[in-house]
């Protein structure tokens, strides 16, 4: 619930922006140009801000990042940790999802993987409400969609 | 088979105008529209499955651009080098996060789509099948806002546009297809395709540089405006494509500091020089050399366009290009040829460490700690170090690992952005 300040002081959205950049290493180039350009936002500082505030992460792992526009030019965003179909890539250690998911296995992950998974979504701002059991079960669901079976131990 | 498309195209145009009217709004690029050469091929090819209506209404959308295609081989990063921007349109009658109605309206010569939907779910879908970028536009609703009875959907359509950048080899129609597929959409909505030029972009990052007062009687100008005041102590800057226009609270706080250090006549050594701000900032406060190390080639190459701006001799700035994985820095061979008209007593001074009364890097946390070693050995015993480019929160890792190096470290915050200066510790005979 937005407190009465936050209504008074609410700036006019000009635009919702979705991008996936590297952590820590965005660099001026087309996607941060030609998406932020267009509102007149401060691209230099946005990706100063960005590689700064993912400084903590592997460098080059793709993180999905929200930023809100401003009519006034300014521009709020939030990083979010990288998608589970990236995760599941990296856990079951192949380049890309089965062709045919459902009937061409892909390659497997146990239990293990799933719950470490889940655990690093938990920190994601758009899941905290959700039970562990819950997440996890939505990493099985996106593994299920992308070819990769799950096990209780590799075998 | 050409016979057969304009067949059907023709009997589609009927509800294309009002799509197409949108289409011709808002568009940044002048460069004509193209279709990307394969979607022909699978339109094409989906004539002759069984019709449903998402199919017909997705080779309508094809149809909706010129047909030139381009074949274009770009590589990705020079300037010119094209891309896709895509722009759908959707119409919603009630903006809402996750009902998803379809509510269809058959006519006899022509169906109108009205899609009750969440397109923020679209645009992450659109993200998850290739889209680089996605961004959604409020565009003005009508005046007669969805307070109104919600059950009158066909009155107040509300417009939201989503625009996505795709790269110039990916198939933009099936991609919107799967995004549209996955989350449950019947119709495809109507999208144009544009080819966009990396220039573009360029020129309007430009627009936004404006004349900076740092201080008392410092501005930093871009070299396309006037300096508001001729008596101030002027830096003329064009970055281009590297860091450091002066607005950023880092370049902020570093040029307060060697305000404050510089009097006259030392040797600065300016590591992730970006711009040459700080370097040429330096000079001006009354230094004797001023020396710019940085990772990235267009930095070197901006800053040796802005000390020609600022009426600098490359014997008074000199700039270097460091490998970026941790190593001494070598000299290239771009740095070479102009540096070939310095004599050699200059040359000597870029490579030599602990020759520097000032030395500042403004860059990121994980540089910073991982060559802290390095830039220190840069500074003489006595001289300022001063660090920059790290937020609040990730201060005590920097002092930590500073504190063997630096004592009397001071800090300075500037909107969440702080920067970090001490004093080389005296040589004890250990090897730092």
């Amino acid at each position: 619930m937005s407190t009465l300040k936050e209504i008074l002081t609410r700036r006019p959205v000009a635009a919702t922006i979705r991008l996936t950049l590297p952590a820590g290493q965005a660099k001026m180039g087309q996607t941060i140009g030609q998406m932020l350009g267009q509102y007149k936002l401060n691209q230099m500082a946005f990706v100063k801000d960005f590689n700064a505030r993912t400084q903590k992460y592997k460098p080059d792992t793709p993180m999905g990042v929200l930023v809100t526009a401003f009519k006034d030019s300014t521009y709020e965003f939030t990083v979010r940790s990288p998608s589970v179909t990236w995760y599941l890539k990296k856990a079951a250690g192949i380049e890309s999802g089965s062709g045919r998911p459902g009937h061409v296995v892909a390659s497997t992950i146990t239990m293990k993987h799933v719950y470490e998974i889940a655990k690093v979504k938990q920190s994601d701002p758009y899941c905290q409400y959700m039970s562990l059991e819950a997440i996890s079960r939505s990493v099985v669901g996106t593994a299920a969609s992308m070819g990769i079976r799950v096990q209780k131990e590799l075998d | 088979m050409s016979v057969l498309l304009c067949s059907l195209r023709a009997h589609f145009i009927k509800h294309l105008p009002c799509t197409s009217f949108f289409s011709t709004r808002n568009v940044h690029h002048l460069t004509p529209r193209f279709t990307h050469p394969s979607t022909h091929s699978s339109s094409s090819s989906q004539l002759f499955k069984p019709a449903n209506f998402r199919k017909l209404a997705s080779i309508t959308a094809t149809f909706s651009t010129s047909s030139s295609s381009s074949t274009d081989t770009p590589a990705t990063n020079s300037p010119n080098s094209p891309y896709l921007s895509v722009r759908i349109r959707c119409q919603f009658a009630k903006r809402s996060k996750g009902t998803d109605i379809v509510k269809l309206r058959e006519g006899l010569s022509h169906v109108m789509f009205l899609i009750v939907f969440g397109q923020d779910m679209l645009s992450e879908a659109l993200m998850c099948f290739g889209a680089s970028s996605t961004s959604i536009d409020e565009e003005d609703r009508s005046s007669e806002n969805d307070e109104a009875n919600p059950l009158m959907y066909s009155r107040n359509p509300i417009h939201i546009c989503i625009s996505s950048i795709f790269s110039i080899d990916q198939n933009v129609h099936r991609s919107i297809s799967h995004a549209v597929d996955s989350i449950g959409l019947t119709e495809a909505p109507t999208y144009d395709v544009i080819m966009g030029y990396q220039s573009d972009w360029i020129k309007e990052t430009q627009e936004s540089f404006h004349p900076v007062e740092v201080t008392e009687r410092i501005w930093i100008v871009p070299e396309w405006r006037t300096p508001p005041d001729l008596q101030a102590t002027n830096i003329i800057l064009n970055p281009g494509l590297a860091f450091g226009t002066g607005d950023h609270p880092t370049t902020k706080l570093c040029l307060l500091l060697l305000h404050n250090l510089v009097k006259g006549g030392e040797f600065f050594l300016d590591y992730g020089t970006g711009s040459g701000i700080l370097a040429i900032a330096a000079l001006k406060f009354g230094a004797a050399l001023s020396v710019g190390l940085d990772v990235d080639p267009q930095a070197i190459t901006a800053s040796r366009q802005n000390a020609a701006l600022n009426n600098i001799g490359p014997e008074k700035l000199q700039l270097l290009l460091v490998p970026s994985k941790n190593g001494p820095p070598v000299i290239d061979k771009k740095a070479m040829n102009d540096v070939e008209r310095q004599n050699s007593s200059g040359m000597g001074i870029i490579s030599e460490t602990e020759k520097y009364d000032v030395v500042i890097a403004n860059i990121l946390l994980n540089p910073l700690l991982d060559l802290a070693d390095h830039i220190v050995s840069y500074a003489k015993p006595g001289a300022v170090v001063g660090l920059s480019g790290i937020i609040s929160e990730q201060l005590p890792h920097i002092m930590e690992r500073y504190s063997q190096l630096l004592e009397g470290m001071t800090v300075s915050e500037m909107e969440d952005w702080a920067c970090i200066s001490g004093i080389k510790k005296k040589k004890r005979g250990s090897h730092l």
